[in-house]
Formats: C-alpha cells, structure tokens, sequence
C-alpha cells in the first residue's frame, strides 16, 4: 500500500517537475529573445521607414451583439496608424442593433462587393460601404459563429496579410506597425504574428484609446494579468523564439491570407480555432517542405477586457480547456512525431504536457498527497516536495517574468503597480491555482462530452472618461 | 531558495523604479525648458551635460521628425551646441543594438559623422546595418550599391522589403548600379526583385531590362508575379509583350499579376485577354482581370458588359458585381 502511494506521489511530482523545468526552459528563452529582439524604434520612426513598403492590411472584427460598443471599436480602428490598411466589420447574424448602429454612426449605405468563396462561411446578406469612410467595410452575414465570421472576412479581403481581432478589444494605434515587423523583415518566410494581449479593466478608455493604465481593484482581473503576463511574456516569447508556437491569440495576429486560405481558413466544429489555425499552417508548411517563420512580438499590445466574476471566468477557463484539448486530439499524429521537428516535440510537447495531463495530475495530486500522507501511506518528505513543486517554484516562475517585464519592457506604469502584482503572484497559487485546475477538469468533462457551443461571456464595457 | 532569489530581485527593481519615477519629474521639467531652446533658432547656447545632455538628445530625435528644410537646420545647429552629436557618438559604440541604431539613425542628419555612419555598416547587429544604410542614402551617401550588398549581406541575412527603398534611394543617382545587380548571376532572386521594385519606382527608363526579367522566370511565381506588378508601375507600353505571355502564365498568381499590370499601362488591346480571365478558376485573377477592364475604359468596359450579359457563370457575376461597385464608387 505505502508503495503505491509513493508511485502516485511520484507522478505527481514528476509531472509538475518536468512542467516547472520547461517554464524555466520558457523563462531563459524568453530572456534571450527580448535582449536580442531587434531595435524598437518610436512609431513615428517606423511610420517614417515603412511608408513605402508596409504591405497592405485588412482588420477583420467580428462583431456579434455588440450594438454598445461597436461605434467606438471602429472609430478606434479607423484611426489605427499604417499606411496601408482597411477595416471590415463582420456583423455576425447580431440580434441587437449592432448592424443599425454601424449604419446610421459612419453613414453606411449597401453596396455590392466581389467576393471569393475562398474559405467556408455562412451566407453574407449585404455589404455597407460609404464614401466618407473609404477604409470601412461591413459585412452584414448570418450567424456562424467566430472561426465562420472570420472565414468571411478573409473571402472579403483583398491584400495580402489580414489581422484578426476581436471588435471589443482596443489595438493600440501603432499595432499594425510592430506587428508587422515579420513580414518585412522576412516577407517570403514570414506567414503569421501574434502580439501581447493586455487585460484593460481598471484602465480608462478615451475616443477608442486606452488614455489612462490603471490596475483594476478586481482580484479575479488582478490574477490574470499576472496570467497574461505569464503566457505571453514568458511562454509565448518563448515558443516563438524556438518556432515551437502553437498559439496566436484569436483577439490579435496577423497573418499571410493566402497561406490562411490554402489551410482552409479558421475551422468551425472547435472553440480553439485560433489555436487550430496555428497548427494548420505549420502542417501545410512542413507537408510542403517549405521553410517559414510563426513568429510572436512582445511591443504590439491589444487591450481587452477580462471577466471579473467567478461565473464567466469559469466558463472562459473550461472553454479554453475544451479548446486545447479538441486542438491536440485533432492533430495528435502530430504530437511527439519526429516528421513535425520542433511543432511535434515541443509546441505538442507543451500542450501534452500544460493541458491534457497537467490539470489531471495536479487534481489528482491536491486530493491524493494530503490524504495519503494524513494516512500515514507517505512520508513527509514526500508531501513537502509536492508542496515545493505546487507552490514555491509556481511562485517563482510568476516573479521571474516580473522580473523580466520590468528589465525588458516596463509597461507598468508605478513601482506600487509592480508591487501588487508581485503580492498576487505568491496569492494566486493559494486558492485561486485550484479553483483554476478545477476549471479546466471542468472543461475535460465538456471535451469527452462532445460538448459544443461557446457559451456567454458577459461584458461589462470598458471605463469611459 | 529559488522564490526567495526572485522576490529579491523583485524588490530591487521596485525601489530602482521608485527612484526612477522621482527621477522623470525631473525630465519633464528639464523637457519644458530645453523644448523652446531647441526651437528658438539661436545656436548661440552653452553645452548642456548629464539629464540636460540625455533630454535634449530625445527631444532633437523628436522634433527632428517633425521639421524640414531651414527649421531642422536651425534645430540641428542648436543640437550641435548643445553637444547632442557627441552624445550620439558615444551611444552609436553602445553594447545595445537599439541604442546603436537609434544613435546611427540620428547621426546622420548631422553633416560631419558621415563616416561614423558608414563605420556602422560593419555592425554585427543586422538592423543597425539596414538602418546605418538607409540613413547614408536618404542623403546620398551611401557607398556603391556593390559594397552595400556585401556589407548587408543582401539575399543571404539581410531580405527586408526596407531594401527596396533602399534601392530607390540609390537608383535615383546611379540607376546603373541598381541595373548592374540584376544581372549578377551570384545575387538571391530575392534580392534581385528589391532591384526590380526599386527601378520600376524610378519610372518609364528601365522598363524593357524589367520585361526581359519577367521573360526570364526566377523559378518561384511569388517573386515573378512581384516582377510582373513592378513592370505595371512602370506603365511602359513596351513590355506588352511579356505581359500578353504572363496572362496566359500556368500559375495563378502570375495571371492576376499580369492582370493587374495590363490595367496599369492600359494596354487595350489586351481587353479580350482579359475579358477571357474573367471566368478564370482563380478568384483573384477573375478580380484582377475585372479590375484591369475597368480601368481600361470604354473598351474595357464593354467586354464587362458583355461578360455581364453573357452565359458564362463565372465570368458573368464578377463583371456584374465589378461594375455595380465601379458605378458606386
């Protein structure tokens, strides 16, 4: 008996050891892409050197009953700075007056548009168009869902990179051109760029602009910047570093149309479509034998708003598990496959490792170790090693990329901001790290039921001046 | 020992960040002041040293992009007495590539660190290369086009779309070493499209050498449709020819290619062609033949029209919806 409880606490440990060890892997790549990134000059320096040669760009926003804020989304998008760019609006079949505002805010009248049917998407019932607004397209189709309203953006679009977004996130006005970089430094490589997401509760909103960086008083919006921060500064910047990434964030990336249209667009029967799409291309790309670059840069930043209620944030987590989770059985030829290099060893090796047996092993570990301990089964030693790998090295893992951000990028604005985050670093692993992994189990249980659909994420609406 | 390792060094950059915040009221009050002196004209004013040295530094790179013509000579004289170049001197030897380039970048608006500059194209960091080399050609003195691409390395690290303006820069004064590129057998054919963008650029001159590139393919359709849009911004006639061929290319992206070109020269009597790739399996050659109709004009129009009419289903929705937008637009 007090073998088998050995074994088990083994595993557990293991397991977090070999995730900890690859956060620290993440930490000292994310360390050397950042000191070796190339120069970051100043918007109006790179407006000046892209000029002639940005190439064109078409923001594809789906919008589904977002008749609240879609004006100032696409009055914010329009302003975006980049030579070249338009901005489609893809009404998704809303049953608000999403389409009504669209119309009656920019001047908007129904016109014809030749468009492909490059990629899979549901009907499109009409295009809105003005004169006064030459950058602005909205595209009025029935519902599908967010991988179908993209699909028609795509088909909508004529240039050759595109950049999808969520219409209720705030890309800040030089986005476009950081995240570019890629694609003129390396355009016959380049097919995909993601930037950094950042949490915008507690900030305030002026004209579509994010005018004043606050941390919100929320403890939920408090921990999941620290998440953020984590996934991309650190993992994401990472995986980039070693073109292992898997992930480019549905709310921001930019990518090579054609190569997205020879992948057959954003898939429909996932919630992971951002991440499916990444994973498609590098399968195209590798099954084609051609050399390219997935590449993730840390100075493009798109606000958007996390939820701040246990309820949503539940829901957001479990959708997220479902969605990894439907990624890597869809593809699991890929993972650890030799053929795939570097995306089958470590980007699968990542989501084997994070998502399908973390949240398992560590549940596994919360209900097991203390018991069997209590029990008398195992040692000391045995539960003061699971709750050194649990906590003390989540801990640090969380103040390194601090530390990092605050070497490389200092985005934070006050010391006493740094210092919160630092204080919900060490708290979040006690309590909120559990509510977490239980979540996820969460949303395994929604995976192995075939379970579809999104589900509702309630917005509350950026603070406004 | 490893949470405590990290929370100590959390802790020094937090009291290193509350020093550096008392430290930026300083700066915004040293801005205020240095932003009239940099403005006012008079170059009559003493060195300035330590914050005032660094200010004023970022505030001429500032203002510089803002100013043109006799107000940034006035600034750069300013910054001059101040001892901004200098400053810029010892950064352009830092160990950070981004100061180095920023340094480089800035230099070069001043008449005497020419040779800094150029010095910097021998940088081990890529970008502050381009950047030292963009700098040098906006005001014409980069070294000959045949040093720049051994010293960038162009084709093999160095393949930005910035080698294009680049190129402008240097085909403007000596259009015949961009030329001389093209037929460098050891030159990437990646390197040699920059050449072809950049002479396109410059206009009618170079547009049979161009034809003859787009004749000759480079073995990726990628880059030979890139030849084929940079014949078009050339609008030379001339190249009619090439591009009647390029119409009828096997590969797609050289037939929008071509498409697009056609429209751009507005060679007529392609019309027909044209009005053919209207039913093309390839969505964008079907846009781009349309387009290249329409700008035709009335010939180009009507085979729109009669595709519109006509029984080909393809053909005839895209020269429907093509010409309602036009009548839109």
């Amino acid at each position: 008996m007090g073998g088998a409880a050995e074994a088990i606490a083994l595993i557990v440990i293991v397991t977090g050891l070999t995730q900890t060890a690859f956060y620290l892997v993440q930490l000292v790549y994310a360390a050397i892409a950042l000191g070796t990134r190339p120069p970051v000059p100043r918007s109006a320096t790179l407006w000046h050197r892209y000029s002639e040669q940005a190439p064109a760009i078409s923001v594809l926003a789906p919008a589904f009953n977002e008749e609240l804020s879609i004006v100032q989304s696409v009055r914010s998008l329009l302003a975006l700075q980049y030579p070249d760019f338009e901005v489609i609006v893809i009404n998704d079949g809303s049953n608000d007056g999403t389409l009504a505002k669209l119309v009656e805010s920019f001047g908007l009248r129904k016109v014809e548009r030749y468009v492909g049917e490059a990629v899979e998407s549901a009907p499109v019932r009409g295009f809105y168009a003005s004169r006064d607004n030459p950058r602005l397209l909205v595209v009025d189709k029935e519902n599908g869902g967010k991988a179908d309203a993209l699909n028609a953006g795509i088909n909508c679009s004529r240039t050759p990179l595109f950049c999808a977004i969520d219409a209720d996130s705030i890309l800040e006005a030089d986005a476009l051109l950081r995240v570019v970089r890629p694609f003129i430094d390396e355009p016959q490589l380049t097919i995909a760029a993601g930037g950094t997401i950042r949490i915008a509760n507690g900030c305030k909103v002026d004209a579509g602009r994010i005018s004043e960086i606050n941390l919100p008083t929320n403890f939920l919006a408090l921990v999941q910047i620290v998440e953020y921060l984590r996934a991309f500064l650190m993992a994401r910047l990472a995986l980039g570093k070693m073109q292992a990434l898997l992930v480019i964030s549905g709310a921001f990336g930019l990518f090579d149309r054609q190569r997205v249209v020879e992948v057959g667009g954003y898939s429909h029967a996932t919630v992971g479509e951002d991440m499916e799409l990444v994973i498609k291309l590098h399968r195209h790309m590798r099954d084609l034998g051609l050399a390219y670059r997935v590449e993730f840069i840390a100075e493009p930043v798109c606000w958007t708003e996390c939820p701040d209620n246990v309820r949503v944030l539940s829901r957001q987590r479990a959708r997220w598990q479902r969605g990894s989770l439907e990624c890597f059985a869809k593809h699991k030829d890929m993972a650890l496959n030799p053929r795939y290099g570097r995306i089958g060893m470590i980007g699968f090796g990542q989501i084997l490792l994070v998502d399908v047996i973390g949240p398992l092993v560590e549940v596994l570990g919360y209900l097991l170790v203390p018991l069997l301990w209590g029990l008398g089964l195992l040692a000391l030693p045995w539960l003061l090693a699971f709750l050194a790998v649990t906590f003390t090295l989540g801990i640090f893992v969380s103040m390194a990329t601090l530390v990092l951000e605050e070497i490389q990028l200092r985005r934070l604005t006050k010391a006493r901001e740094l210092a919160v985050l630092a204080l919900i670093a060490v708290v979040e692993n006690f309590g909120y790290r559990q509510l977490c992994n239980f979540w996820r189990l969460q949303g395994w249980w929604q995976f192995i039921r075939k379970q579809q659909g999104w589900g509702t994420m309630t917005r509350k609406g950026f603070q406004t001046n | 020992m490893l949470c405590l390792a990290g929370a100590f060094m959390l802790s020094l950059l937090i009291v290193a960040r509350i020093f550096a915040e008392r430290a930026s009221h300083n700066t915004e009050h040293v801005r205020k002041r240095l932003v009239p002196v940099l403005l006012g004209g008079d170059a009559n004013v003493d060195r300035v040293f330590g914050l005032e040295l660094r200010v004023a530094t970022r505030l001429t790179l500032e203002l510089a992009e803002f100013t043109r013509g006799t107000d940034q000579v006035e600034l750069l004289a300013v910054a001059d007495a101040l001892g901004v170049p200098g400053f810029l001197h010892k950064r352009s030897r830092s160990r950070t590539a981004q100061k180095r380039l920023t340094a480089i970048e800035a230099l070069a608006l001043f008449d005497n660190y020419t040779d800094v500059v150029e010095y910097a194209l021998n940088d081990t960091n890529p970008h502050v290369r381009l950047g030292a080399a963009l700098a040098l050609s906006a005001r014409s003195d980069a070294p000959d086009l045949s040093e720049l691409v051994r010293k960038l390395r162009i084709g093999e690290v160095e393949n930005s779309l910035l080698l294009v303006s680049l190129m402008s820069d240097v085909a403007e004064r000596d259009p015949s070493s961009v030329r001389a590129l093209l037929t460098d057998a050891s030159l990437p054919a990646a390197a040699k499209v920059a050449a072809v963008d950049a002479l396109a650029d410059s206009g009618y001159t170079h547009a049979p050498l161009l034809a003859e590139i787009a004749a000759n393919p480079s073995g990726d359709p990628e880059l030979q449709a890139r030849v084929f849009r940079a014949l078009g911004r050339t609008g030379h006639p001339g190249s009619a020819h090439v591009i009647e061929a390029g119409l009828a290319n096997k590969d797609w992206r050289i037939r929008a290619a071509a498409a697009e070109a056609t429209g751009q020269i507005a060679l007529r009597r392609f019309a027909d062609q044209l009005g053919g790739l209207l039913s093309d399996d390839h969505w964008s050659v079907r846009f781009r033949a349309g387009e290249a109709l329409l700008r035709l004009g009335e010939p180009g129009a009507a085979v729109m029209r009669r595709a519109a009419a006509g029984s080909e289903a393809l053909a005839s929705r895209a020269a429907t919806i093509l010409l309602a937008e036009k009548a839109a637009s």
